[in-house]
């Protein structure tokens, strides 16, 4: 008798687990922590100079090596004020990127929605661009207020004012027709960039080489001054994404259905919208546009453990981090000693990977 | 129960639904009937709390509009025509989804233990690792029956009362369909729930309601039982056609037949 109810309870158990992908979610979360981390430590020991990471780690935490020669002032230097706020600014923006990506998705309800294809980037971009072209001359009392917050407060206000109008423009009565989000992304991408152009025609010298540079979207400016500015602002963002999960997981039933499940839509549209504005805003501010990640990464995730929100957020946090690291890695070495823009790199990986989202939907997706 | 007093509705300053008094008791299903554009789903939205009304609605006698979405969740649950996903997720996940905003007295561990059951419900057992865009429609229809099941059939097993919405729940079924949907809400009423449905086949509501609202020109034409309401002048006044209206002797249930002009 015992014996029959324990296979029963076992019988119960696999019928449960069937179509429940949450073990193996949580499984992926973990491996990507480990990844995250190798990630970091070998981006923290790899580059132009050799200078010894896990001798600066040791000098840090214990003191200097008995016998070490190898740690002089110049190695301190690259680790700690060269390769360390890069990989922290690195870190903070590839996860960033990658759940803003994944709950525009969640909040527009179609995978092909990301901050960089539909203008949120460009949005952001323009704002940016006008405090540094006019942060001294018309935008000067703004500067002088904010000092280093003016920046990533441009670019959030840029990138907020471009995802209202979008989720305006393209959402009718609770339904989001993606061909309207994708086109009216376009058009406001195409008037932000012509806005920027304006601004750029009127910079000095100075000025436009800073400007073509970060545009292209480089970690090559990450300070620790410069993650001391946006570093809170990511962090905060991302830290109130994972409380949106359940209620995103509840709008991949329309907005209707989310409501009567007990899901405040309005909240939850209006938080995922300041949130995403926010993260993409000051990413864009320090690193100008780094584009795909927001793509790539969930669709990757998607495949591997499924649309759970609860744990394609985090996943995609890690992944994101990673692969951006990775993407670093590449620029900082692949034309070595010179160093191609962060963007360039995700945007080869990432545009080819876009075609084969949509070749392979093809005829899925309801444009 | 379910009361809705006087109860209008306007969307972009045109009246749709005007004066309107309807009630939903534990226990019985009450279907919605009329033409298009009548203004049934519109009524239907402003109990489901997704439209303003003016008037007064109370469930359980408690007012509809003073609830948080959530403390409406706990009471009703509400199953859309056909539900349309953008992202793969898999038969159990829906249905768990139906446990999302969390029901009130919920136990820990209900979103393991709940869609099993639910599942076998709707008669899909062994379904629950499918992909739901993989599904016909009629087993997509089964799969939201299983999630709306979530939210509230175990409360109506514990004796409180709580609500089931259909909203043209069987317009794209094959009759099988139709009828095993059907049978499912008449279950849940048997067991104490109440079923507010918008139907459109008259003889599935004769068969199945307990009580019928008729709408017509978004006011409330008769209510009433199935031999109450279903009677030649009405229904062929309310739906504009020519119908004769029969009976089955032996269950003394009402029938429709159109007829044809041609």
């Amino acid at each position: 008798m015992a014996d029959h109810s324990i296979a029963g309870a076992a019988g119960i158990m696999a019928t449960a687990a069937e179509g429940d992908r949450s073990r193996r979610a949580r499984l992926v979360v973990v491996l990507l922590c480990v990844g995250l981390t190798i990630a970091v430590l070998l981006s923290l020991t790899s580059g132009a100079s050799d200078a010894s990471a896990i001798g600066v780690m040791h000098d840090w935490l214990f003191g200097a090596l008995p016998g070490d020669a190898a740690l002089s002032a110049r190695d301190r230097l690259i680790i700690h004020d060269i390769r360390l706020p890069r990989i922290i600014m690195g870190v903070l923006i590839g996860a960033s990127l990658a759940v803003s990506g994944a709950v525009m998705q969640g909040l527009f309800r179609n995978p092909l929605a990301d901050p960089g294809l539909i203008g949120v980037s460009a949005g952001s971009s323009l704002g940016a661009v006008a405090v540094i072209v006019l942060g001294s001359t018309m935008l000067a009392p703004l500067t002088t207020a904010l000092g280093t917050l003016a920046l990533p407060l441009a670019a959030f206000c840029g990138g907020l004012a471009t995802t209202l109008l979008l989720y305006q423009v393209a959402t009718r009565q609770g339904q989001t027709s993606v061909a309207t989000m994708l086109l009216a992304g376009i058009a406001l991408a195409a008037l932000a960039m012509a806005l920027t152009g304006i601004l750029i025609f009127m910079a000095d010298d100075r000025q436009l080489r800073d400007l073509t540079f970060w545009q292209l979207g480089s970690l090559g400016g990450a300070t620790w001054q410069k993650i001391g500015s946006v570093g809170p602002v990511i962090v905060l963002a991302l830290a109130a994404m994972p409380f949106l999960a359940r209620g995103l997981n509840a709008l991949a039933l329309g907005e209707a259905t989310a409501g009567h499940l007990g899901i405040p839509v309005q909240r939850l549209k209006y938080t995922a919208i300041v949130g995403v504005s926010a993260a993409v805003g000051a990413s864009v501010a320090v690193s100008g546009g780094i584009g795909f990640v927001g793509i790539v990464v969930p669709h990757l995730l998607r495949l591997l453990i499924g649309p759970d929100n609860r744990y394609l957020l985090p996943a995609s946090a890690l992944l994101g981090a990673a692969l951006l690291l990775l993407a670093d890695a590449v620029a900082r070495t692949i034309v070595a000693p010179a160093e191609l823009p962060i963007g360039i790199v995700t945007a080869v990986a990432g545009a080819p990977f876009f075609l084969w989202i949509l070749l392979r939907k093809r005829g899925v997706i309801d444009l | 129960m379910i009361e809705a007093r006087d109860v209008s509705v306007a969307i972009g300053g045109k009246r749709i639904v005007a004066n309107v008094d309807f009630e939903a008791r534990p226990g019985e299903i009450a279907a919605i009937v009329g033409p298009n554009g009548s203004g049934k789903t519109t009524f239907l939205r402003a109990l489901s709390g997704d439209l303003g009304y003016s008037g007064e609605v109370t469930v359980n006698g408690r007012n509809l509009s003073a609830m948080k979405p959530i403390e409406a969740a706990t009471l009703r649950a509400v199953l859309p025509q056909a539900t349309t996903l953008s992202f793969p997720f898999t038969v159990r996940e829906i249905v768990r989804l139906g446990l999302v905003g969390g029901r009130s007295g919920a136990l820990p561990g209900e979103d393991q233990r709940l869609p099993a059951p639910a599942l076998a419900r709707v008669d899909l057992e062994g379904f629950a690792g499918r992909f739901y865009q993989e599904l016909s429609g009629g087993e997509q229809q089964r799969v939201q029956l299983a999630r709306v099941l979530c939210q509230v059939w175990e409360p109506v097993l514990d004796g409180k009362p709580r609500y089931l919405f259909l909203d043209e729940p069987v317009s794209s079924l094959d009759i099988k369909h139709q009828l095993i949907i059907m049978d499912i809400a008449c279950d849940f009423a048997r067991r104490g729930g109440g079923v507010v449905a918008i139907l459109h086949d008259l003889n599935l509501t004769a068969m199945y309601a307990d009580r019928i609202f008729v709408m017509h020109r978004g006011r409330l034409a008769a209510t009433g039982s199935p031999q109450q309401v279903l009677s030649d002048e009405l229904i062929e006044k309310v739906f504009d056609c020519r119908l004769k209206v029969g009976v089955l002797p032996a269950a003394n249930m009402p029938f429709v037949l159109p007829q044809s002009v041609c």
